[in-house]
């Protein structure tokens, strides 16, 4: 059904484009060489991939012992990050996927880097779950395959193993999702470039695409399905990571609520660290007439939304502690907000539930500065949430005489300031080599707004 | 007719080639096959070189000859301390790989001590001397001997003072190799001291009996106990026996009732029905007023007076001051309860201390003077252990028998080493009449010699150490049968000597101001084992403290001085130490504790154990050993060694040691301001008083099974038994399952770190108001869950339930994700952070070979000793019979004096485990779980009362 336009609605593009200013504009920063900024970030966090390369290097070569872990602390900055990495890339699929589907057109210029953030996010919590064991030579061991030792098969009611597949398919389902959506612009810088390693190389990529009606049906078939298939992963990817913690035993994480609660999270991590990405992209790229504030206004809307939603499950754990009278479960939760960790706790609240509150206002949600410094503060805050969660429910358990500490070394940190370099590393090199919009999907939607009808 | 195939007419022409063809190949596997098997039989035979001489009788019906991968058991004594407990070393090819209490011995009775089985790794420490020293370079024993005995003519000749120091010695055939030693010399004394010295009780005893004898107690025939300040159960005179006595009596009907007077926490203490704080010089006076009620007869609203003057006869006093009015009075007061003959045996005195104070001091007066020409010391370390470094270098000749360099042997002339006890012939008597015998285990691994053998070439009349205690016994025992058993009673025409009177003396009043009290600490003692590191990792039964010495402070004294736990601070009084706080509920307000033994040269070694990496801390402190020596604190006066510094000063020096503690000082009420809003206790201890033990239990919740069928446990099912009550906290079993499971040693860092390796812990809780409280120990282990929450989340199966109960942790399957450990609500499981084994070839000797050594990376933890299970299975199915209740005796099960931990089979319902499961004061821990834990523990009996419920007064 034709979408009914309304001169009142605004347009999702500024600038009264062009199709072809649309490719002008995106394939610009492809095609000239780099900026000193661009160089500078590169630099920074090349270097900071490099620190954790070596940290982890140090850590396989010696023992998981370099980190600050003890016999009660099994977990802390290593699952911490892994769930915070899961976390980030939710919000990529939730925007290519979920809001497809739901035919919000907004989504057509921040798809394509919101993707490429979940792809790499993936990868950098891909590696926590490998590194952390204590032979990750070994950690194959954590898949099914056939073998000659019985065979020998995984456990298949450990949580841990249900993450390798939620996590391997997870990943598996966003890097097709995102390269089937980039043919159509590959073969438009194709066939921008001059004859040469590059060229062919986008040639080969762009599956010889070649814009005919036929093509554009079968790809826009195949781009509904797997955006069906990709939206129960937004649920379920983190639903599983949940159960990591919900299966246990141990107060603070034996919480039927996980599941929602995880997700929730999730999809507030990710949108914040979208806008994080999108607000310097735009400025640095100059795609200010493509990410607009209308795009910011709508994720701020779901960040008000998702910050809701975990403010809630933050109050309803502590009411189901009291409420159960389990003197454990009470203990738990006192000692989170009371305890050595409050700390981490009170920050985890404030990032999370106070300052978000501040996207009630329309003046906030304009000042782009302020909305680039809120994401830094979620983006903080549900870090320290999972490690809220992972720490403090394990510092202090059941029996009072195993209860101790936990400080990280610096290889932890390295490691944490090693997985955001690897993150911009990706993201850097992609900005640089692919196009960071999704030049066929805005073209569609460039009418949009601006009275001359639109697509279905 | 089997048809014969061919690849070629040559082939089919020459049906030798295909047999070579097929042979080929074949040979050589066979070759390989053989050559191996001599390799290995070579090996095996290499591994015989080590294996005990041939006189050594196996105990009980093993038959003679070495068996490849079969253990064998000699009955032996420990020397780890005077106490002369019984023991079995375990020896599997050749070399002693565990040391379990001898169940025929009456001091041991089975059980052993944490110290006992941690002197198995001295035997292989790699810094025992290889052989003599000559002026402190090697020299072989011909030129050592030539070179004394030139020296010790010269003295002859010139009459020179010819002096033996030594610790308590219990072995008669020493003794009187000793004696034809000195009786050369025309001006000749041995002189004993114990460094953690009774000498008052014996100069009490020559008062008042006229003998100079230490009385053998016997805590399982006192009804009533009254300790002032010693600590019986866990470093007093012979703390395995006494546990085992003690522990006899903790259970109604027959409970004893046991009051603790005590200024620092003790082990004892921790167990007493009521405890009463008084510091050292407060002691005599409570003594004093005890004295005069029990003379009057008139209990006069005491409680213990009234109690002691019920059970006459039956009741027990024992005072721990090494001070002369105080055991003067308490033999008194024991006399006056009639208690000689009944609970103190003086008819067969012990003999476990000997030491006579008075003349260690005139020895040292005489070392000062210069009027010692030759001074042997054997077994003692003075230059560490008393107050001030007795000046050696006034003597001509100074010959040390000690094991290795340590602060008196480095001053020595020659150094002739002894063995190791585990490689040595001895015998003891710790106690009038009982005899108990040493073995070897291992020939000798360095170029070392028996003291008796020393002795005996210096006497000029050169004998082995088994002839000359061959010849000793001669005639007195039977020699193969007293091997075999370990022990062998003598018959001593004996009479107990009579009671002479006493001279009670007043004394000064209490002191003011701190008192300074030196302790031995349970795994220390005096220090002997300062180079021990299983001993140093052992967390101390009540602080948890691991890697150091502390000045121990009441949290009220703490709080006046504005002092933390590892705050350091200056204790003064003449000399000055300085010492880590830490703050110990339950202590006097002015008793400033000090642990002894540490600050060793010994414990130098361990400047570089633990793992080594960038973020490693050494486990040695400033002064690159192991604690601080707080010897200088001792006093020898007035012919006694003190153990208590009135009057001393403390003050902080804003310095800080991080200390290693394997548990912070947690209650079980949680801290008030994390409290829950309903503020329960977790029900992790529980108590019951004696009345209530009749009662039926409070909550026999039934939990509806979701999965009834799970586990069906058709054959045996294990499971375990520890009884709280019983439980000292001593931590033997925690040293038994390290030497029997290879946890490794991890160092101070790695503990600090809260990475402790071992498999049992003891998890102290405190209960009741700082000032008052009351300790439970509980020993915690993994629980073989039924439900096992960590079987259920391992990702590989490294992790699985065995068809007999147990949770059992697949080394080579395991990835290390942690995830087990972290699921697991007792945190049983030990994760391996490093590569924890060690390089030193020589003390990986003390590996038990049927258990894995584990790499790093692993989980590991409590496998209830799956190994003995596998033996004692295999054995019962080789012998065609059925196991019995007891054929499985688990390493932590078997060293508990206080017969704490039973292992059995809970299918069978008359295994004892099985029938304390059903014992009413049986709970499990964190049942509400629903994890079914394996482990049944028994509730600690409150007898606060005492039988008959009266009120204390």
């Amino acid at each position: 059904m034709a979408e009914v336009c309304s001169p009142l609605r605004l347009p999702l593009i500024a600038g009264r484009k062009q199709p072809a200013a649309v490719t002008e504009d995106v394939c610009r920063p492809m095609l000239r060489p780099p900026s000193i900024l661009w160089w500078a970030g590169f630099a920074l966090a090349f270097s900071l991939l490099l620190m954790g390369v070596a940290a982890v290097g140090y850590q396989i070569a010696t023992g998981v012992g370099v980190w600050g872990l003890n016999t009660t602390v099994g977990w802390a900055f290593d699952i911490t990050n892994f769930v915070f990495w899961v976390g980030i890339g939710h919000a990529g699929t939730l925007i290519s996927a979920i809001l497809f589907l739901f035919r919000q057109k907004w989504r057509t210029s921040v798809n394509r880097s919101a993707e490429a953030m979940t792809l790499f996010a993936v990868m950098c919590a891909g590696i926590f779950p490998i590194i952390h064991t204590g032979r990750p030579w070994l950690a194959f061991w954590l898949f099914p395959y056939p073998n000659f030792r019985g065979p020998l098969w995984i456990n298949f009611r450990s949580p841990l193993a249900w993450d390798a597949f939620a996590i391997s398919t997870y990943f598996l389902i966003s890097a097709v999702f995102w390269y089937i959506g980039l043919i159509p612009d590959l073969a438009t810088i194709r066939d921008r470039l001059k004859p040469g390693l590059r060229q062919r190389l986008f040639a080969i990529f762009s599956l010889g695409w070649n814009g005919s009606y036929r093509v554009w049906r079968h790809y826009e078939v195949l781009y509904l399905l797997l955006a069906g298939l990709a939206t129960p992963l937004v649920v379920s990817v983190h639903t599983i990571v949940s159960w990591d913690f919900a299966t246990s035993v141990i107060p603070g994480w034996h919480a039927t609520i996980f599941p929602p609660y995880f997700v929730a999270g999730a999809i507030f991590s990710g949108i914040a660290m979208v806008l994080t990405l999108m607000l310097v992209a735009r400025k640095t790229m100059g795609l200010e007439d493509y990410i607009t504030q209308r795009h910011v206004d709508a994720m701020c809307k779901l960040l008000l939304l998702t910050s809701g939603i975990v403010a809630l499950a933050y109050a309803t754990e502590f009411f189901t502690a009291l409420y159960s009278g389990n003197p454990y479960e009470q203990f738990v939760f006192m000692n989170r907000a009371k305890g050595p960790f409050a700390w981490a706790y009170w920050t985890m609240v404030g990032c999370n539930v106070l300052i978000p509150q501040l996207l009630w206002f329309e003046r906030v949600r304009r000042r782009l500065v302020i909305v680039f410094l809120l994401s830094l503060f979620i983006n903080v805050g549900m870090w320290f949430e999972r490690f809220v969660i992972i720490v403090t429910s394990l510092h202090r358990d059941f029996l009072p005489a195993n209860w101790s500490g936990y400080t990280p070394t610096i290889y932890e940190i390295a490691t944490l300031l090693g997985s955001f370099g690897l993150f911009f590393t990706c993201f850097l090199i992609f900005c640089r080599v692919l196009p960071v919009i999704a030049m066929g999907e805005v073209k569609a939607v460039l009418s949009h707004g601006n009275g001359k009808g639109g697509h279905a | 007719m089997e048809n014969q195939y061919w690849r070629s007419l040559a082939e089919r022409e020459q049906p030798a080639a295909q047999e070579l063809e097929f042979d080929g190949p074949g040979n050589s596997r066979r070759d390989f096959l053989k050559a191996a098997g001599f390799v290995l039989a070579g090996t095996a035979l290499s591994g015989c070189a080590r294996a005990p001489v041939e006189k050594a009788i196996p105990h009980l019906d093993q038959p003679g000859g070495v068996i490849a991968g079969r253990a064998q058991f000699y009955a032996s004594t420990c020397g780890a301390c005077p106490a002369g407990c019984g023991l079995l070393a375990k020896v599997r090819d050749g070399r002693p790989i565990k040391l379990e209490g001898n169940p025929d011995q009456a001091i041991s009775r089975g059980a052993s001590c944490a110290v006992g089985q941690a002197s198995l790794l001295g035997l292989y420490d790699s810094l025992r001397l290889k052989q003599p020293l000559a002026h402190g370079k090697p020299a072989a024993w011909e030129q050592v001997d030539r070179e004394i005995a030139a020296r010790l003519a010269e003295i002859r000749k010139a009459g020179g003072a010819v002096r033996y120091l030594s610790g308590t010695i219990t072995s008669p055939t020493k003794l009187e190799m000793i004696g034809r030693f000195l009786a050369q010399f025309s001006d000749a004394r041995h002189v004993m001291y114990d460094a953690l010295s009774v000498s008052a009780i014996l100069d009490a005893h020559e008062q008042t009996h006229g003998a100079r004898i230490l009385p053998h107690y016997r805590f399982a025939a006192a009804d009533v106990i009254a300790s002032f300040d010693a600590d019986f159960l866990g470093t007093w005179i012979s703390p395995v026996e006494f546990a085992r006595d003690y522990a006899s009596r903790r259970l109604p009907p027959e409970m004893s009732w046991h009051v603790q007077f005590e200024g620092r926490m003790s082990v004892t203490g921790s167990k007493a029905d009521l405890r009463v704080k008084a510091a050292p010089d407060e002691i005599l006076g409570r003594l004093e007023r005890l004295a005069e009620r029990i003379e009057a007869n008139d209990p006069a609203g005491d409680e213990l007076a009234a109690r002691l003057l019920r059970a006459r006869g039956r009741s027990l006093v024992v005072c721990g001051l090494n001070d002369l009015a105080a055991q003067v009075l308490t033999n008194h007061i024991n006399h006056l309860l009639g208690n000689y003959g009944a609970t103190l045996d003086i008819e067969r005195p012990s003999l476990q201390r000997r030491g006579n104070d008075r003349a260690l001091a005139d020895l040292l007066a005489e070392l000062q003077a210069g009027r010692v020409a030759a001074l042997f010391i054997d077994g003692v370390n003075p230059a560490a252990e008393l107050p001030a470094a007795p000046a050696l270098d006034r003597a001509k000749l100074v010959v040390s028998f000690a094991g290795s360099v340590d602060e008196t042997s480095q001053h020595a002339h020659y150094i002739c080493p002894d063995h190791h006890y585990l490689e040595s012939w001895a015998d003891a008597e710790p106690v009038r009449g009982l005899i108990s015998f040493t073995q070897p285990t291992i020939r000798p691994l360095n170029r070392t010699r028996a003291v008796i053998e020393s002795l005996a070439v210096w006497v000029g009349q050169p004998a082995s150490a088994y002839e000359l205690i061959r010849e000793h016994w001669k005639d007195r025992i039977d020699w193969d049968r007293a091997l075999e058993k370990g022990c062998a009673e003598v018959n001593v025409a004996a009479q107990a000597p009579r009671w002479m009177g006493a001279k009670l003396q007043r004394r000064a009043p209490a002191a003011e101001g701190y008192t300074a009290v030196l302790y031995p600490a349970v795994g220390m003692l005096d220090g002997r084992h300062a180079g021990n590191p299983w001993l140093h990792e052992l967390p101390d039964p009540i602080t948890k403290t691991v890697w150091d010495n502390c000045a121990l402070l009441s949290p009220k004294t703490a709080a006046a001085l504005g002092v933390r736990d590892g705050d350091v601070v200056r204790i003064e009084g003449g000399v000055a130490v300085e010492l880590p706080a830490v703050v110990q509920p339950g202590q006097h307000d002015r008793v400033i504790a000090v642990a002894l033994g540490y600050g060793r040269k010994a414990s130098e070694r361990f400047a570089n154990i633990g793992p080594r990496w960038t973020g490693s801390k050494p486990t040695v402190n400033e002064n690159g050993r192991v604690g601080v020596n707080a010897s200088p604190l001792l006093a020898l006066e007035g012919g006694l060694l003190r153990y208590e510094r009135c009057g001393v000063m403390i003050a902080t020096t804003g310095r800080r040691i991080e200390l290693a503690s394997t548990q912070a000082h947690h209650t079980l009420s949680v801290p008030t301001h994390l409290a829950p809003p309903d503020g329960k206790v977790r029900p992790i201890i529980r108590e019951i008083t004696p009345e209530e033990l009749g009662k039926p239990p409070e909550h026999a919740e039934h939990h509806e099974e979701l999965w009834p069928d799970d586990h069906p446990y058709t054959g045996h099912r294990w499971g375990m038994a520890v009884d709280l009550n019983a439980c000292t906290g001593c931590s033997a079993c925690v040293i038994a399952c390290q030497a029997e499971n290879n946890t490794p040693v991890v160092g101070k860092d790695e503990m600090r770190r809260r990475r402790g390796m071992h498999w049992i812990r003891i998890d102290r809780y405190y209960s009741g108001p700082p000032d008052d409280v009351r300790v439970a120990h509980q020993p915690m282990m993994c629980q073989q869950c039924d439900h096992a929450p960590c079987e259920t989340v391992c990702p590989t199966l490294a992790t699985v339930h065995s068809d007999e109960g147990l949770n059992q942790q697949v080394y080579n399957r395991c990835v290390g994700t942690r995830y087990c450990a972290n699921n697991c609500p007792y945190k049983a499981r030990r994760f391996n952070w490093f590569n924890y084994p060690s390089n030193d070839k020589l003390a990986n000797l003390v590996l038990n070979p049927d258990v894995t050594v584990r790499s790093r990376g692993v989980m590991e933890k409590c496998t209830f000793c799956v190994q003995r299970i596998q033996e004692a299975k295999i054995e019962a199915k080789r012998l065609g019979v059925p196991l019995k209740d007891g054929d499985i005796r688990v390493a932590c099960e078997q060293s508990c004096p206080a017969d704490a931990i039973v292992f059995g089979d809970l299918n069978d319902p008359n295994s004892r485990a099985s029938r304390l499961a059903q014992d009413a004061r049986q709970y499990r821990v964190l049942e509400e779980l629903n994890v079914r834990p394996a482990v049944h523990y028994l509730k600690v009996i409150r007898n606060r009362n005492g039988k008959g419920g009266q009120d204390h007064g």
